[in-house]
């Protein structure tokens, strides 16, 4: 726990020092805000009741790039400039690594989500804000950006290069967030089953039930062996790595 | 396939431990690992098709500074990363101070310093960030971090350097750093891959110094092609070529064991006779007569390329020879073979010898080695 700690408060201070974590979250915090602002008092005209639904809604396009864009140097930086090689002789296992090195970027994700709290402040001002959404579009929106950063992590640990790990997890990402969609198409609706899979395993389903307010315990499951699964598969590779060379 | 030096690869194949160290014999009542800090069986790795470290075996006793020297591409660096559980042996056991490489890896790890090869830093931390990280890192936390960090900053020189980025350093203080990293958690053993490459000779200096220093007190592995590096500050060499270990010994032990092969005598006599009975006391060897400008001080001048069989005894037989002749001997001196012939012999087989002198006339391109 305590070695988890080290990493993860290190992997954490590098976001504050690393060019593209300050692009990454200022891009984020202005593109869907933008967006967003530039509707809002358009479409609550006549209505007294204020949401932020809108918002909440391109949060999982505007999270798949940001957590891609955080977690492509992770790993690959790591084997680039050859810190791998201490990292995995130091006296901590492969797990308590990669878990360190989810949890920096998910606190990091979190402290900029809590910057956009003026948001729902501002808008409690002007209108009758219900807050159970909007709670709930924080909580999934961090949970979903959870299960991206654990996928993004590992394309990050198959490969030296930044681009490829970006590329990588993007191309997957946006794959897993239309899946249902993509399903219908490539299945039609002869195979009601399988696109009831592709819904089911995609991360946006579970997003959307948990933004509505509704907190659901197979949601949180879903997202808990999502990222373990991905967590894993990321330990593996490290482990793989030292018996090939 | 290069000839392995003899007696010296013995003393590795049978296992026991080479003689240098003197308490080897008397302690036998205390087990394998407080004698060895190290211990290497059989170790092997393959990379895909390539074997880089072929059935590798030694032991290194507490205290030692081993060196590990080859020519680029022959299985140190590798050996090093096993050791240090950065990778996983294809075949074979190592131990350190007791613990399995790749069962125990941990418990070896908490008891190892290692300085990669290529010296990698988080160049966008501080020094003292750094060190704080690495302390933390290696379990090194509350008040021993300070007194850590304030042991290896002064034994690394890093006073003047502490509070800067570390991408603002030169390559010796980067080096420093590594090391100082390394030490953080005063390590039992310390294996450094190269430690002095890419400095200029002052650091190069201050680095094996400090080697020395630390050397006293652990036990250390370091590995280099320089040669230099190794007479400066090794108690025991291990050559390393193709992935096997090709000698193993002191300084001393190689350049005595290589049979030199070269025996000079300057004798006042007739030549004649003297040439005559030379070639038949080395029958299997070859004598030489160097005429102009060799001898010094009015007699012949041979050189004698001695014949392993008679490489002990070469210099009494010489002189009983010249003394029942009633010669007078004014010049007896038997030339040491130096690390370079030591670690020419064994890393380049005679063809290899041959192709490389030749290549020398040439320019030397492209010569691609693989896996430092």
């Amino acid at each position: 726990m305590a070695e988890m700690t080290v990493i993860m408060k290190r992997e954490l201070w590098s976001f504050f020092l690393s060019p593209i974590a300050y692009v990454a979250g200022a891009a984020f915090l202005f593109v869907p805000a933008f967006f967003w602002f530039s509707t809002l008092f358009l479409n609550t005209g006549g209505a007294t009741e204020a949401h932020m639904s809108n918002f909440f809604g391109y949060m999982p396009l505007a999270m798949l790039f940001l957590a891609s864009a955080l977690t492509m140097r992770q790993w690959a930086e790591e084997r680039k400039i050859g810190t791998l090689e201490l990292l995995l002789t130091y006296p901590v296992t492969t797990t308590q690594l990669v878990t360190g090195k989810f949890l920096a970027s998910f606190f990091f994700i979190g402290i900029l989500l809590l910057m956009t709290a003026s948001y729902p402040l501002t808008l409690s001002l002007f209108g009758n804000l219900d807050w159970g959404p909007v709670i709930g579009g924080y909580l999934g929106t961090w949970l979903l950006s959870g299960a991206y950063l654990a996928f993004g992590l590992f394309a990050s640990s198959i490969t030296k290069d930044q681009i490829v790990s970006l590329i990588v997890s993007l191309v997957v990402l946006l794959f897993m967030f239309y899946a249902s969609s993509l399903a219908l198409i490539v299945f039609g609706t002869n195979h009601p089953g399988l696109i009831e899979f592709f819904t089911v395993i995609s991360p946006a389903t579970h997003f959307s039930s948990i933004a509505r307010g509704v907190v659901d315990l197979g949601d949180l499951l879903y997202y808990l062996v999502f990222c373990s699964f991905f967590l894993f598969l990321n330990s593996s590779v490290l482990e793989l790595k030292k018996r090939v060379g | 396939m290069q000839a392995p030096i003899p007696g010296v690869q013995r003393a590795v194949a049978s296992g026991t431990p080479s003689h240098e160290y003197p308490f080897d014999s008397k302690v036998s009542l205390v087990t394998n690992h407080e004698l060895n800090m190290i211990h290497v069986e059989n170790l092997s790795k393959d990379y895909g098709q390539v074997r880089a470290v072929r059935s590798v075996s030694f032991d290194v006793p507490r205290g030692q500074v081993l060196g590990f020297l080859g020519p680029n591409g022959a299985g140190k660096s590798t050996t090093m990363k096993i050791l240090t559980g950065f990778l996983t042996a294809t075949g074979g056991t190592a131990s350190i101070a007791g613990f399995d490489v790749a069962t125990q890896s941990l418990e070896v790890r908490r008891r190892v310093g290692y300085l990669p090869e290529s010296n990698p830093l988080y160049m966008d931390m501080r020094v003292d960030d750094y060190l704080r990280f690495a302390a933390e890192v290696r379990g090194v936390r509350g008040a021993q971090r300070q007194q850590g960090i304030d042991r290896v900053v002064e034994a690394c020189g890093l006073e003047r350097v502490y509070r800067k980025d570390i991408h603002e350093l030169s390559k010796g203080y980067k080096q420093r750093v590594g090391l100082a990293q390394a030490m953080i958690h005063n390590p039992e053993v310390l294996i450094l891959d190269e430690p002095t490459s890419g400095l200029d000779p002052n650091q190069i200096i201050e680095i094996r110094d400090l080697i020395r220093h630390l050397g006293t007190e652990r036990t250390v592995i370091l590995s280099t092609h320089i040669l230099q590096e190794v007479e400066a500050s090794c108690d025991r060499i291990l050559i390393i070529s193709q992935g096997k270990l090709v000698a193993d010994g002191t300084l001393a032990d190689l350049c005595e064991v290589l049979p030199s092969g070269a025996l000079e005598i300057e004798v006042v006599g007739p030549l004649e006779s003297i040439r005559q009975q030379l070639a038949e006391l080395f029958v299997q060897g070859h004598v030489e007569h160097l005429a102009e400008g060799h001898a010094r001080h009015g007699g012949h001048y041979f050189r004698v390329h001695v014949p392993l069989s008679m490489d002990a005894h070469a210099r009494e037989a010489t002189f009983d020879l010249i003394q029942g002749n009633s010669w007078k001997l004014v010049h007896l001196y038997r030339q040491k073979a130096s690390l370079e012939d030591v670690f020419r012999k064994c890393t380049l087989s005679d063809a290899e010898a041959e192709s490389l002198a030749e290549r020398d006339l040439h320019s030397r391109v492209g010569e691609e080695v693989a896996h430092g």
